[in-house]
């Protein structure tokens, strides 16, 4: 009875941190029953999704001390420490601005609160994966964001959204079945599951056999794949074109950072501190400057904006992963910064895209002259783009000169080669992006049109819109606001 | 008792044999099977290598856990097939090509 009690205890301790997650899993559930129910009222739904993630999002903020000291919960198959913690907060802050984002389509969306339920479960995965210590937890986590991902692909209910929905089905099960090989290498290599444990680290420590390069290397590519980084990205134009617009924002956000969290651990893992026979450093850099110049070149060639985005978002997992292949605490903090500034960015670009589809822009021609009809969003879009660019006065600028700073620092400290190239890479990858970044706002403001009605400025969505710039230039002007915090974060493995 | 590498090689026989479905096969369905039979490879291998540490039984736990998500990326290929074929009445990839650069 002891040994049953025991236990008992240890899963009320884990419980008090996993409150947040328990609303999640709540609110999957609640929204399934009222999904069962003939007569839903959509904005019902909408404003019960928006208090649970604000719930699970204020958790975070009011008990930010309980999270601060690493705690293995669960029998070690999930860590709470403040890393995972602020990333957790990044997940819930793109569900509400989600959640926000559908407000406008609640009417015209079916299944509403099967999609909800969906949103809910990829966020609830993502804060599995970046808590988790466990590769049966690594895969359960993964494969929740992903499952919940193909079916939400199809929302748009068209022949293009089946379609998307297949190739992304095709290939992210592909990748985690390659993945999953390789975790199940590293299990015969070493004997155990959890990726943080000593005895994980002691067996792969010396060990220079091509196997433990090839079954990292599979595990890698599970992640990679997550985050749409270059040889593993063929999936994202489409699937973006696909889905609807509330849903390629999230995808741009939450699946991927949630990967870059899980990557930055893993990768310390394998890299055993730095005393593993395989230079991982290289490996990494040379994914991230693959992804930027891939991501970079596509995107000038696109026409759809939305393809235009994806093309955007494999380069910016190459920046993302350049804080990462800094392999130093500041490169991860600066890689923290990065992912807070690039949420907000893209959920400003994304909110004015849907914005612009709905008055029937939806090619980059479309949008000629749009700067005198609708002049705030264009005004409002131009400084989303021009922060995706990395150019003062915003914020873009703030996170690419931090990431690029850590870059040079890594340098000196290591003299690898591979570092200075990623930073020549990034710097010049900078500027390409400028052409198609400004793209848009060059046919709104300088192609001319036929002039149409002025539409309203108190529309839901310039409020939004200045709510997210205000804080792209705050965090220009003031970037120890955010820094400070991201500061105290210790990260460990 | 077998040496346990006899199960590793069908493990990896299994594997290959399903990523060459997996690229070589037309059909969805087959595709889907390919990609089960991957899945069962590492099943096998985990089975397999959790013979090597027999004072835990994580590979076993873990190939159970596998199991489970693999019946459900199954039950989800298989309405995303059905949908694709009331779209397009054809269930091969390489004939779907709406979006496109």
């Amino acid at each position: 009875m002891a040994d049953l009690k025991d236990k008992l205890e240890l899963i009320g301790m884990s419980l008090s941190f996993f409150v947040p997650e328990l609303v999640l899993i709540v609110g999957i559930i609640l929204l399934i029953g009222i999904g069962l129910r003939k007569k839903q009222y959509p904005p019902l739904l909408t404003f019960l999704s928006l208090l649970l993630f604000s719930f699970s999002f204020l958790c975070y903020v009011f008990t930010w001390r309980i999270y601060v000291t690493p705690q293995k919960i669960f029998n070690g198959f999930l860590r709470s420490d403040d890393f995972s913690a602020f990333l957790k907060m990044l997940f819930d802050v793109a569900g509400i601005l989600t959640v926000l984002m559908t407000w406008r389509k609640q009417k015209e969306q079916r299944y509403l609160p099967e999609y909800y339920a969906l949103l809910f479960a990829i966020v609830l995965g993502a804060h599995l994966l970046v808590m988790s210590m466990n590769l049966i937890m690594v895969f359960i986590s993964l494969e929740l964001i992903s499952i919940s991902a193909y079916v939400l692909t199809g929302f748009s209910f068209s022949k293009k959204g089946a379609e998307g929905s297949m190739k992304y089905f095709l290939f992210g099960s592909v990748a985690s079945a390659v993945m999953l090989y390789g975790f199940s290498m590293l299990y015969g290599l070493t004997g155990t599951l959890d990726f943080s444990s000593a005895e994980f680290i002691d067996h792969l420590l010396g060990k220079n056999s091509t196997l433990f390069f090839i079954a990292a290397l599979m595990a890698l590519a599970g992640f990679l794949y997550k985050i749409a980084a270059a040889p593993l990205h063929l999936w994202a134009p489409d699937v973006y074109e696909a889905a609807p617009m509330p849903i390629v924002a999230f995808f741009s956000v939450v699946p991927k950072l949630a990967g870059i969290g899980v990557l930055t651990k893993f990768i310390l893992a394998i890299n055993i501190f730095g005393q593993s026979a395989f230079d991982w450093q290289f490996i990494i850099s040379l994914v991230s400057i693959l992804s930027l110049t891939v991501g970079n070149f596509s995107a000038l060639l696109q026409k759809n904006p939305k393809r235009l985005m994806a093309y955007s978002s494999i380069a910016q997992s190459g920046f993302l992963l350049a804080g990462v292949a800094a392999f130093l605490p500041q490169g991860v903090h600066f890689m923290l910064f990065y992912a807070t500034v690039y949420m907000f960015v893209n959920f400003l670009v994304f909110v004015y895209l849907q914005y612009f589809e709905s008055y029937g822009f939806s090619s980059l021609e479309s949008f000629s002259g749009a700067g005198r009809t609708h002049v705030w969003p264009s005004i409002l879009i131009l400084i989303g783009f021009v922060s995706l660019t990395g150019l003062p006065p915003t914020a873009g600028f703030t996170a690419k000169f931090f990431v690029f700073s850590s870059l040079w620092e890594a340098y000196h400290l290591s003299g690898k080669n591979i570092l200075l190239w990623l930073l020549i890479f990034g710097l010049l990858n900078t500027v390409v992006s400028l052409f198609y970044y400004l793209r848009i706002p060059y046919y709104t403001f300088i192609k001319e049109a036929e002039s149409g009605t002025k539409t309203n400025f108190l529309a839901f969505e310039n409020l939004l819109g200045f709510v997210l710039v205000l804080l792209v230039f705050v965090l220009f002007f003031y970037p120890g606001l955010l820094m400070g915090w991201i500061n105290k974060i210790n990260f460990v493995l | 008792m077998f040496p346990i590498a006899h199960f590793l090689y069908l493990g990896a026989f299994l594997f290959s044999a399903g990523l060459v479905i997996v690229i070589v096969k037309k059909n969805m369905i087959m595709v889907l099977l390919g990609i089960e039979l991957m899945l069962n490879a590492s099943n096998l291998n985990l089975v397999t290598f959790n013979q090597l540490y027999p004072d835990s039984i994580q590979g076993q736990m873990f190939a159970l856990f596998v199991i489970i998500v693999a019946v459900s990326e199954a039950a989800v290929g298989l309405a995303i097939v059905i949908k694709v074929y009331h779209y397009y009445q054809t269930s091969v990839p390489d004939e779907i090509n709406e979006l496109k650069d």
